[in-house]
């Protein structure tokens, strides 16, 4: 049997491979419904071709062929002879399935940058906007401003928008002019302008106000501080205050590599620093029978996730690729490329932070806190200054403050981050927090 | 899942009494009545609300009928659920 991790784009147009072409497949996921993080309707949410997830989830409920294991969440996995061992935690009781293949679709979440009152209630990511209304029926305040940088922020701001909620802005870090860098790649994907039309048209319909080359810096709670910023991120001139009671602050992505890590595939550090999993031409991982699809192998969008599954279904099968599914990946690997050339996030943003700012949201660590443990305690090297001030020690395992705070440490100490220090905290030992009493039960 | 827009679970956070539609998470029922507290920090006893949103950054953790440390943002609100903020 095929175990596929993860129920986004990916491992859904897997899945549905492998159920086609007549084999048996588990799809374990750790949300209680299906579509990831960016197919998560309630109900019919306006966006870009928002209804077609629609046969994906059929084939989930439908196919004889799929077993939907949900709100399971995998915290390791053993690889033996022939077979994969994954461990789960499923409404507090501890499984297991051991399965001949595993398919790993694990996709990302919002990469967070710091600034100045990042900590007030009401500042989030735009997937937790986004996560509110698709998911729960819920607009996350009374005036949002959506920032950061890349082409989320606009099904974001456009689903709020036509859902009535009120959108103070979007402020977008890069000149849209980024793109003429990326000439071969829009060619090959005329699908995209498409959308990005769509896009625009829906913004002049609810009449919202973009503004680019500026950034939210401070938020003091009531409003937020905007400042012109160069391409690096660095502060030019601080120029407006917004009034807002929600801001949803996003700059790219990051895949959980977790899963993966545990079971020895080999991962590289992709071209902007995210560390991202090796798959050969098949979206073959570098350990025996397990194939990576998604994110997980390099921020694409779920175009992109969605062929590299049903490539990945294929080669487990060991079944032909088609000629058109490689093309199809190689267009859209374009787009990708593009999306790093056009909307990089620099290290301009360490100028926005006030010292006593923290940036480990856990364990409430400041930027002081941590540029003392190098000046004072002489750490010269994150994992040091971790150590000192527990920065990235917290609940969410470092999950959201251990690149910044390596980015910070490297500032601090004049060097580069190294490749083998971003690989370190992308990696737990651990892939999610479980209790000892829960382990205790699925032992009995 | 569930259609439902209607508040018909009702359940108590800090004491005080809410409703929610079934299949809404804690943290966004609480957030749909008003809610922009959803616990303090432990040293400096700053206000919490979500922020990944998605389970990643466990900041809106919450103790539920006495278990500690469960994400608002993922675990869906039940019929008489007692919630109170982690501390």
């Amino acid at each position: 049997m095929i175990a596929v991790i993860g129920a986004g784009p990916a491992g859904l147009a897997a899945a549905m491979t492998v159920a086609q072409n007549n084999e048996q497949v588990v799809v374990i996921d750790s949300a209680p419904r299906p579509g990831g993080q960016y197919w998560r309707h309630l109900r019919k949410v306006e966006g870009y071709k928002s209804g077609r997830s629609d046969k994906y989830f059929r084939a989930l409920e439908e196919s004889k062929k799929i077993i939907y294991i949900r709100g399971a969440q995998i915290w390791s996995a053993v690889q033996s002879e022939n077979a994969i061992t994954l461990n789960y935690l499923a409404a507090g009781i501890e499984s297991s399935i051991t399965v001949a293949k595993v398919i790993l679709a694990t996709g990302a979440h919002d990469r967070a940058l710091p600034f100045t009152g990042w900590e007030r209630p009401g500042v989030m990511t735009p997937g937790a906007a986004q996560a509110l209304l698709k998911g729960h029926n819920v607009i996350a305040g009374q005036k949002i401003l959506i920032t950061g940088t890349g082409p989320f922020l606009l099904p974001v701001a456009v689903g709020l928008a036509a859902a009535g909620a009120q959108v103070a802005g979007i402020i977008e870090a890069h000149s849209p002019l980024r793109w003429l860098r990326s000439p071969v790649a829009l060619l090959l994907n005329p699908q995209k302008s498409i959308e990005l039309i769509y896009y625009i048209r829906k913004i002049y319909q609810y009449k919202l106000k973009v503004s680019f080359n500026r950034a939210v810096i401070a938020y003091d709670g009531r409003a937020a501080s905007i400042a012109t910023v160069d391409t690096e991120l660095r502060i030019k001139e601080t120029v407006s205050k917004i009034d807002c009671d929600v801001i949803a602050a996003g700059w790219g992505f990051t895949p959980d590599v977790t899963l993966g890590g545990i079971l020895g595939c080999q991962q590289v550090v992709d071209r902007d620093g995210t560390v991202i999993f090796a798959v050969d031409r098949d979206q073959r991982s570098s350990a025996t029978n397990i194939w990576i699809a998604g994110e997980a192998t390099g921020i694409g969008g779920a175009d992109l996730a969605l062929v590299e599954g049903r490539i990945a279904a294929l080669s487990a099968l060991g079944l032909a690729i088609p000629a058109r599914l490689r093309l199809a990946r190689y267009r859209l690997q374009k787009f990708a490329t593009a999306l790093q050339v056009s909307y990089p996030v620099g290290n301009g943003w360490q100028g926005w932070i006030a010292l006593e700012s923290k940036i480990c949201r856990c364990e409430e660590v400041s930027l002081g806190e941590i540029c003392a443990s190098v000046s004072e305690l002489s750490a010269n090297d994150a994992r040091t200054s971790k150590l000192f001030t527990r920065a990235g020690m917290g609940m969410c395992q470092g999950r959201i403050c251990s690149r910044n705070v390596s980015e910070i440490i490297a500032k601090q100490t004049q060097c580069e981050v190294t490749e083998q220090e971003r690989i370190g905290y992308s990696n737990r030992p651990i892939s999610a927090p479980i209790s000892l009493g829960a382990l205790a039960n699925g032992i009995k | 899942m569930s259609e439902s827009t209607g508040a018909d679970l009702s359940f108590t956070f800090n004491g005080d009494c809410y409703e929610g539609a079934p299949g809404q998470s804690i943290a966004a029922a609480l957030m749909a009545s008003g809610v922009r507290e959803l616990r303090t920090t432990r040293f400096h006893k700053e206000p919490r609300l979500i922020f990944c949103g998605i389970g990643v950054c466990f900041d809106c953790v919450v103790v539920v009928n006495g278990v500690a440390n469960q994400r608002a943002c993922l675990v869906e609100i039940n019929q008489g659920d007692e919630i109170v903020s982690s501390k």
